[in-house]
């Protein structure tokens, strides 16, 4: 094992911490144009509330992903950024819509319940535009559509390498298992509240996006030897036990879902997720654009690797202790101290 | 629109955002750990107001700058692919150190803006030293990747491959220390009289209560403690320029040929096609000889000392010039109010002098701090042109080859005005509503982490 090959592992799953955690903001906002029915208001407010304190650490898994590639591998992202320069952008475009769009609905004082929802729609609406955006992107480059012959002359082009049937499915998936991911922790959140009316609200919009979530990647399977033959024959090659857990894993959550067992589809739908991107890696490894770019042909040089390794070793030691303390003091931690919260400001 | 000026305005405007949330970033934690840590100590409501009522403007910002900050993550790949394929394989490494920074800022802002009831007050107060240390350094490693873009080192190129990478010589460059003590200082002049400004403004208007008095003073504190050595910074810097970035330093001054007893020509307009200026200003004879080297007989390599397209167009000296002038005027100004307010503070014995003319004098400080702190970044950015890397990328080698780029240009210009006016529109809203009575029990009920209603 290479040092590449650790810092290609290391990259995948610090893209399936992103989609378990800021896959779930996503979702979330999502959930909010779902938001209906006498608990609507409710609903959002839940969602609202249990993405505000973790979002910005969140989101940072996605910096740290792009910092990582680039000095791990900065031919292939390079090539990446020109290929797919348009359905990134619109993936940026996202990121802007939606932070900005949060930050005003919660800390700025509106005064027109009518702005108020134009931010939230703002909200959800660019909340689904990012994950869309970012799975198409990794859905074309598994599909071997990016060919990388000679890195000066790289174009991109509206629509044909990108913009296919078996992308768009892809993206659209993405956006399915991020809003079964954020409704099934809504039900473990509402829970601790004792809302059982919203437990239930959430629980049937998770089930819906989870049968959703399968429907759509079947089709994905089914597209996939014609539209995208690299990702199969790989698949066919070394991935089928990791698709078979994955399908177990996903109809287990499901169950867990139905039979109101929150905890533990909490618990199955991040290994799902984790299943599901880790059959993708091992499909394609070890190739960071197949046909064209490997992990080895892509390295920076060594001694950037190894400064890079080391650096990632002291970070975790860093934030995976601070991390735990923000999930700690915000999702695990009961607040004893009611009263605090109770008197409120007169003048506020 | 070509490719080249449409990804450099789109960048341009980009940081040009993204740099005053850095310097707000940096600061404000640093502010509400001092006002947290005053209200605990002395018991005193109004500190303890002033740090909940900031923690929730900080709420607000944070998250734009954030924003803002992601933006440019990905705009580095997309806009300059070939930059990033080099920067990442040579300093690569300290972008993933600035995001540990980073993260490790995320989380304690996460905690502390929304703790404030859920931790015990010590260790809320406690929770704010990560902020503003990890800010610190996050800033720290980023101006570092900058100034390995003035100075590049650590590495070598073999037949079109980058070989002999040495880490430690490309973060310790000629001009990091420089660099980062520079824009470290600038980030609390900024956020020092920045915030002096905000009370200034409402003790002039009558609001001349104990809350707007201990803000503003805070505030011009910090403002006093680093604007002197900030100035110390700023010289040392133009004279490392000399030895590591002479043109940049020939276009700070529009020096035309290299010789002695080189003037400063304070506030003039360089006519570069002409190798004149329009106005001369005001000249200091030997002026830059003197700044450079302490004596007239230092020699100033001039702009045609490298060829024409080595050296930044003529327009943009032209800019250069401007802004560098304007940098060190407001830099002056700012230290000549800070220390009159000072000396008339403790002539007057401690009482705090409230005169119109010197509240608006201290006003003009906060814009005068952020408008500098730009006008710095164009000195350095424009000062490099036309590299990218200096003397190694050309801007307009790394640029990308995809299309449609005027159109993203056109999406994000848009979109960031749109952001500044609302964000302006809400902070003043914040900024404007009334305060509680200045009792304990009150001002601890306020929870910055509760939306705010009317």
């Amino acid at each position: 094992m290479t040092i590449a090959d650790v810092l290609l592992s290391i990259l995948w799953l610090a893209l399936i911490i992103y989609t378990v955690t800021g896959g779930a903001d996503f979702g979330g906002g999502m959930l909010e144009l779902f938001a209906f029915g006498e608990s609507g208001p409710r609903q959002s407010a839940l969602i609202d509330e249990s993405i505000d304190p973790v979002w910005e650490s969140n989101h940072v898994w996605l910096i740290f992903l792009l910092v990582v590639f680039f000095t791990a591998f900065p031919p292939a992202f390079a090539a990446i950024n020109v290929v797919l320069f348009i359905p990134l952008m619109l993936a940026v475009i996202g990121i802007v819509l939606r932070g900005s769009a949060f930050a005003f609905k919660m800390h700025g004082i509106i005064r027109r319940s009518q702005n108020v929802r134009i931010l939230s729609r703002i909200f959800s609406v660019a909340s689904a535009m990012t994950p869309f955006f970012l799975a198409l992107a990794a859905a074309s480059i598994a599909s071997g559509h990016v060919q990388i012959q000679n890195t000066s002359q790289i174009v991109t082009n509206i629509g044909s390498d990108w913009f296919t049937p078996f992308t768009v499915t892809i993206g659209a998936m993405a956006l399915t298992l991020c809003v079964t991911i954020a409704a099934i922790y809504m039900t473990v959140e509402a829970t601790a509240k004792g809302d059982t009316e919203l437990v239930e609200a959430f629980r049937r919009r998770g089930l819906i996006a989870v049968a959703l979530t399968a429907a759509l990647g079947l089709l994905g399977l089914i597209l996939a030897p014609s539209e995208a033959a690299f990702l199969w024959n790989g698949l066919l090659d070394k991935a089928i036990p990791v698709v078979i857990v994955t399908m177990l894993v996903g109809v287990a959550a499901a169950a867990a879902l139905w039979f109101r067992r929150y905890r533990w589809a909490r618990v199955l739908i991040v290994a799902e997720a984790a299943f599901l991107l880790l059959s993708w890696g091992v499909s394609q490894y070890p190739y960071i654009i197949p046909p064209d770019v490997t992990a080895v042909n892509a390295s920076s040089p060594q001694e950037t690797q190894v400064f890079l390794l080391v650096g990632i070793i002291i970070a975790l030691i860093i934030v995976v202790p601070s991390l735990w303390f923000l999930f700690y003091v915000f999702k695990l931690k009961k607040v004893t101290d009611v009263g605090a919260v109770a008197v409120k400001n007169p003048a506020e | 629109m070509s490719n080249l000026i449409a990804a450099r305005v789109q960048m341009g405007n980009s940081l040009a955002f993204h740099i005053i949330f850095v310097v707000l970033a940096m600061g404000m934690p640093l502010m509400l750990c001092i006002a947290e840590g005053l209200a605990l100590w002395r018991k005193d409501p109004v500190w303890m107001l002033l740090a909940r009522r900031w923690s929730k403007a900080v709420a607000l910002i944070f998250i734009i700058g954030a924003v803002s900050g992601t933006v440019i993550s990905f705009e580095l790949g997309l806009l300059w692919p070939t930059y990033i394929n080099y920067t990442g394989a040579i300093v690569g490494p300290l972008f993933a150190i600035e995001g540990i920074f980073f993260f490790v800022e995320a989380i304690f802002v996460g905690i502390y803006l929304y703790g404030w009831d859920r931790l015990s007050p010590r260790v809320h107060w406690i929770c704010s030293f990560p902020i503003w240390i990890s800010g610190i350094f996050a800033a720290l490693i980023i101006v570092t990747v900058n100034s390995w873009m003035n100075t590049p080192a650590g590495f070598e190129v073999q037949n079109g491959k980058l070989t002999g990478i040495n880490s430690f010589q490309a973060i310790f460059n000629a001009a990091q220390p420089y660099e980062v003590v520079h824009m470290i200082l600038a980030s609390f002049v900024g956020i020092g009289f920045g915030v002096a400004t905000v009370y200034a403004i409402a003790i002039l208007r009558g609001k001349r209560d104990e809350y707007h008095r201990k803000a503003m003073l805070l505030g011009l504190t910090l403002g006093l403690v680093s604007i002197p050595l900030q100035m110390i910074a700023g010289d040392a810097i133009a004279r490392s320029l000399e030895t590591q970035q002479p043109v940049k330093l020939a276009s700070m001054e529009a020096v035309y040929n290299t010789s002695k007893d080189v003037p400063l020509h304070l506030m003039g307009i360089p006519n570069v096609p002409q190798q004149s200026w329009y106005t001369n200003g005001l000249v200091i004879p030997d002026g830059l000889s003197l700044l450079v080297g302490f004596s007239p007989n230092t020699t100033v390599e001039g702009l045609n000392a490298v060829p024409a397209n080595d050296r930044p167009s003529d327009p943009l000296i032209v800019i250069i010039h401007i802004a560098f002038d304007l940098m060190v005027l407001f830099g002056t100004f700012m230290m000549l109010v800070a220390f009159v307010f000072w000396i008339i503070f403790f002539v007057r014995r401690g009482k705090i002098p409230e005169y119109g003319w010197l509240l608006w004098g201290i006003i003009l400080c906060g814009p005068m701090a952020f408008i500098a702190v730009e006008c710095g970044w164009v000195v350095t950015e424009e000062g490099r042109q036309p590299w990218v890397i200096y003397n190694f990328l050309r801007t307009s080698d790394a640029v990308t080859t995809a299309p449609y780029l005027n159109f993203t240009f056109g999406v994000f210009t848009i979109t960031y005005i749109l952001m500044s006016i609302i964000l302006i529109v809400l902070l003043l809203r914040l900024a404007r509503q009334p305060l509680p009575k200045m009792e304990w029990a009150t001002v601890t009920a306020v929870n910055p982490a509760e939306p705010s209603t009317v």
